[in-house]
């Protein structure tokens, strides 16, 4: 595993959550009688958890704290969006994805990168 | 008016998410017009050595599923109990079938609109397709025994979507062995031809009308502006082929009178006709028609049909004068097509209140007196009972005053007064104009506080205005029950309903204002010309810029009667609205469109919701028991069926564009396991 990610394991944390979401959205938007075969619903559902994903992918680059704040508070807003979207769904286990990522960016949130300390001591 | 009136004109696919006794009986005993039917004919004689046969009773004395609702009586009631509610979780599909014939309408083809309820007959499952084609399959297994083509025209000649509602059965009671057709499957189209097809085979029957098709539009000599569709089964009553059709609703003032044909199940000759429109009335307006499948009591001798509303829909000054049998349940005599009797349930309908669904048959105990009764379901959201054999009240039906107009439409005479049921209850709240939701008002920056401020109501039964932006109806053309009716437990004398819940506004032009106003009509709402009426129109459903309805939900319900005293047993929400795939709370329910079915196990089987489930609830509590999701709505009643002792729950999901754009070719069939 390369350093920068062993380094932000709550990034991680949120990457592999978001990357399960969209596995799960894409299952529902490709796969006959899920209900929401084919639907806008489901393709918003694939765009959120992927653009969660590039994000989370983001939060290993992002050195300044500024950038480091808003990128938090825009995964936040979109794993409440897509948890909301994945709930009128019914697709749960998008729920529950985004609430592992919840806590993936918790983690992130209250415990610094090893190499962001490094960097700056 | 015609099928395309409610059943086809309803957008709901935008939705997210007194007389008394003593007038009754005056009513029922006031002379019928002898222009009412005409008087059978020397074509129409029975052919020599017809045999005498034994009427079917009221309830089967085994299961049965041979017509669209199951069995004449239309209570869609099987005695099969298989299925309980402690097993019927464990409900899996057993077999599927996809026709291959649906369009969403994108390509070249119009969209397909399937509600088609299977009939099981002969050990087998037949079943009609939008693109008019017959299947005959194995019940077990779904295994294709044969299939007919009718090589029918596939374009939209009277509906805007290819639309069918399933075949019909009939077999011979003194069969000759070896010969072909002494069990014929029947399904019109269309363009207006009624097929007859060997149910063994599916060869063509040679004996029937023209090497087994009737050209039902060789008797379209009024207004014939367009065909006579042949969208609903034939509706089979001993040797009897009862014939409606539908017609296309709104385009024009005159339309083609709605005459229903007695045709000979074997021969396919006509034998009586029935009319609910004057010979004058035939020429200036028109339809009044039977769109949908009858009912009938055989021991009784009777058919009964549920006739719309004359034409045109929105506007009657060229019928001022009384059209009796319009918007009705009228009683024929079967052999003779003669009027018994006739209810009229809207007077002078300038509503598109066509009765719309086979009126149910049932045998009920109230205040402890046996009633062979009749309840007739409404666009109106209004319940009818009427004792079947007379028309009388089994409930006070009370004649009450009713608005009468802003006098901003000229020609029209209005009924000062309009049957009200006293039981049971209405199925809706129409006693005062629909709350405004506040979550669909605030979102819309109060949209939907404005347009309620700018539509006329004074209550049920407000005349439509040239007005603001028109006058609400709550229920109108979408109706608060469609054509699959209610269905009834005769061991516990329940009857079942499902609803909508959909509030419309309609408006009137003059011609001048029309033209200007006209930008084209969708195929469900919009604007629609009249044409030859002073008034074109404008009908839609009341939602805001965002799509959500104006009014508060529920927007759907499930509704258990008891028959025996007319109370309510329990309502609750049924299925879930949805938009671009997003599930709506179960508690704001879903319009629905397609019925139910009830078994002795004690549960009710329904599609119908926009979310494409199909569902099973207790009849007892109306707790929801069982799911599964189904390719598109489910807008058809569910078949039930017994083969090789296995108790079978098919449904037929083929969507239909009005209450969602979804459409499917899907037959899925569910039984317990093995």
């Amino acid at each position: 595993m390369p350093s920068s990610l062993s380094s932000r394991p709550g990034a991680l944390v949120l990457l592999t959550a978001s990357l399960a979401g969209l596995a799960i959205a894409l299952y529902a938007y490709l796969t006959p009688l899920t209900g929401i075969t084919g639907t806008l619903g489901a393709l918003v559902a694939i765009v959120a958890c992927l653009a969660l994903a590039v994000m989370a992918l983001l939060l290993f680059k992002v050195t300044s704290r500024g950038a480091a704040i808003t990128l938090r508070i825009l995964i936040l807003i979109g794993l409440a969006g897509t948890f909301f979207a994945g709930i009128l769904l019914h697709q749960w286990w998008i729920g529950a994805a985004m609430v592992v990522g919840l806590v993936g960016l918790i983690v992130d949130m209250v415990r610094p990168a090893q190499h962001t300390r490094l960097t700056h001591s | 008016m015609t099928a395309l009136s409610t059943a086809t004109r309803t957008p709901f696919k935008s939705v997210m998410f007194g007389c008394g006794a003593v007038t009754a009986l005056a009513i029922c005993l006031t002379p019928l017009p002898l222009w009412a039917q005409d008087q059978p004919t020397e074509e129409s004689a029975a052919p020599e050595g017809a045999p005498a046969r034994a009427p079917v009773p009221l309830v089967p004395g085994e299961p049965t599923w041979d017509s669209f609702h199951g069995q004449l009586n239309a209570q869609k009631y099987s005695p099969l109990d298989q299925i309980t509610a402690d097993n019927v979780g464990e409900l899996e599909k057993v077999w599927e079938v996809h026709t291959g014939d649906v369009a969403d309408g994108s390509g070249d083809l119009p969209a397909t609109v399937w509600s088609a309820t299977p009939v099981f007959a002969n050990d087998t499952l037949y079943i009609g397709t939008p693109f008019y084609r017959i299947l005959a399959l194995d019940p077990g297994s779904g295994e294709e025994k044969w299939s007919f083509d009718t090589q029918s025209s596939l374009e939209a000649l009277t509906q805007p979507a290819l639309k069918n509602r399933g075949v019909a059965y009939w077999e011979a009671d003194d069969p000759v062995a070896g010969e072909p057709c002494q069990k014929i499957i029947y399904m019109g189209t269309m363009d207006a031809q009624l097929f007859a097809v060997d149910a063994d085979s599916g060869e063509q029957c040679a004996d029937f009308a023209d090497n087994g098709v009737l050209n039902v539009n060789q008797w379209n000599d009024t207004n014939d502006h367009w065909p006579l569709s042949l969208l609903q089964p034939p509706t089979v009553v001993g040797e009897h082929l009862i014939l409606g059709w539908a017609g296309m609703d709104w385009a024009y003032e005159q339309a083609p009178p709605g005459t229903v044909y007695s045709i000979n199940a074997r021969t396919g000759e006509r034998e009586w006709t029935f009319q609910a429109l004057s010979d004058q009335m035939r020429e200036q307006s028109g339809t009044a028609n039977v769109w949908t499948h009858m009912s009938a009591d055989e021991e009784l001798g009777l058919v009964y049909l549920p006739v719309s509303s004359p034409s045109p829909n929105y506007w009657g000054g060229n019928r001022t004068e009384e059209v009796p049998l319009g918007t009705s349940t009228t009683a024929l005599d079967i052999e003779t097509g003669e009027v018994v009797w006739s209810r009229q349930w809207v007077h002078h309908d300038i509503w598109d209140y066509d009765i719309n669904a086979a009126p149910t048959l049932m045998d009920i105990t109230v205040n402890g007196e046996e009633i062979p009764a009749l309840i007739q379901s409404t666009k109106m959201g209004f319940l009818f009972v009427v004792n079947r054999k007379t028309g009388e009240d089994v409930w006070p039906i009370e004649e009450r005053s009713v608005p009468g107009g802003d006098g901003s439409v000229e020609g029209e005479v209005y009924a000062p007064t309009q049957p009200f049921p006293t039981k049971p209850a209405p199925l809706l709240d129409q006693s005062e104009k629909p709350k405004v939701w506040a979550l669909a008002d605030a979102v819309s920056f109060g949209e939907c506080s404005a347009l309620w401020d700018d539509l006329h109501y004074e209550g049920m039964y407000t005349p439509p205005t040239t007005q603001g932006e028109g006058t609400l109806g709550y229920p109108i053309s979408a109706g608060g029950v469609q054509w699959g009716g209610v269905a009834f437990d005769p061991e516990s004398q329940t009857a079942i309903v499902n609803t909508s819940h959909i509030v419309q506004y309609i408006k009137l032009y003059n011609r001048d204002d029309y033209e200007l106003a006209d930008s084209g009509s969708g195929n469900e709402s919009g604007f629609a010309p009249q044409e030859g009426a002073p008034y074109g129109m404008r009908l839609e459903v009341a939602l805001n810029r965002l799509g959500m309805p104006c009014w508060e939900p529920p927007f759907g319900e499930l509704v258990a009667l008891d028959m025996t005293t007319g109370d309510v047993k329990w309502r609750r929400p049924v299925g879930a609205s949805q938009q671009y795939g997003f599930f709506m709370p179960e508690s704001w329910g879903s319009p629905t469109i397609g019925g139910p079915a009830v078994t002795a196990g004690d549960i009710i089987f329904i599609g119908a919701s926009m979310d494409a489930k199909v569902r099973a609830y207790s009849l007892e509590t109306g707790e929801e028991l069982w799911s599964d999701q189904t390719e598109a709505p489910s807008v058809s009643n569910p078949a039930v069926y017994e083969y090789n002792g296995r108790q079978y729950v098919a449904f037929v999901s083929g969507g239909n564009t009005i209450l969602k754009d979804q459409v499917g070719d899907q037959i899925a069939v569910y039984a317990l396991p093995e």
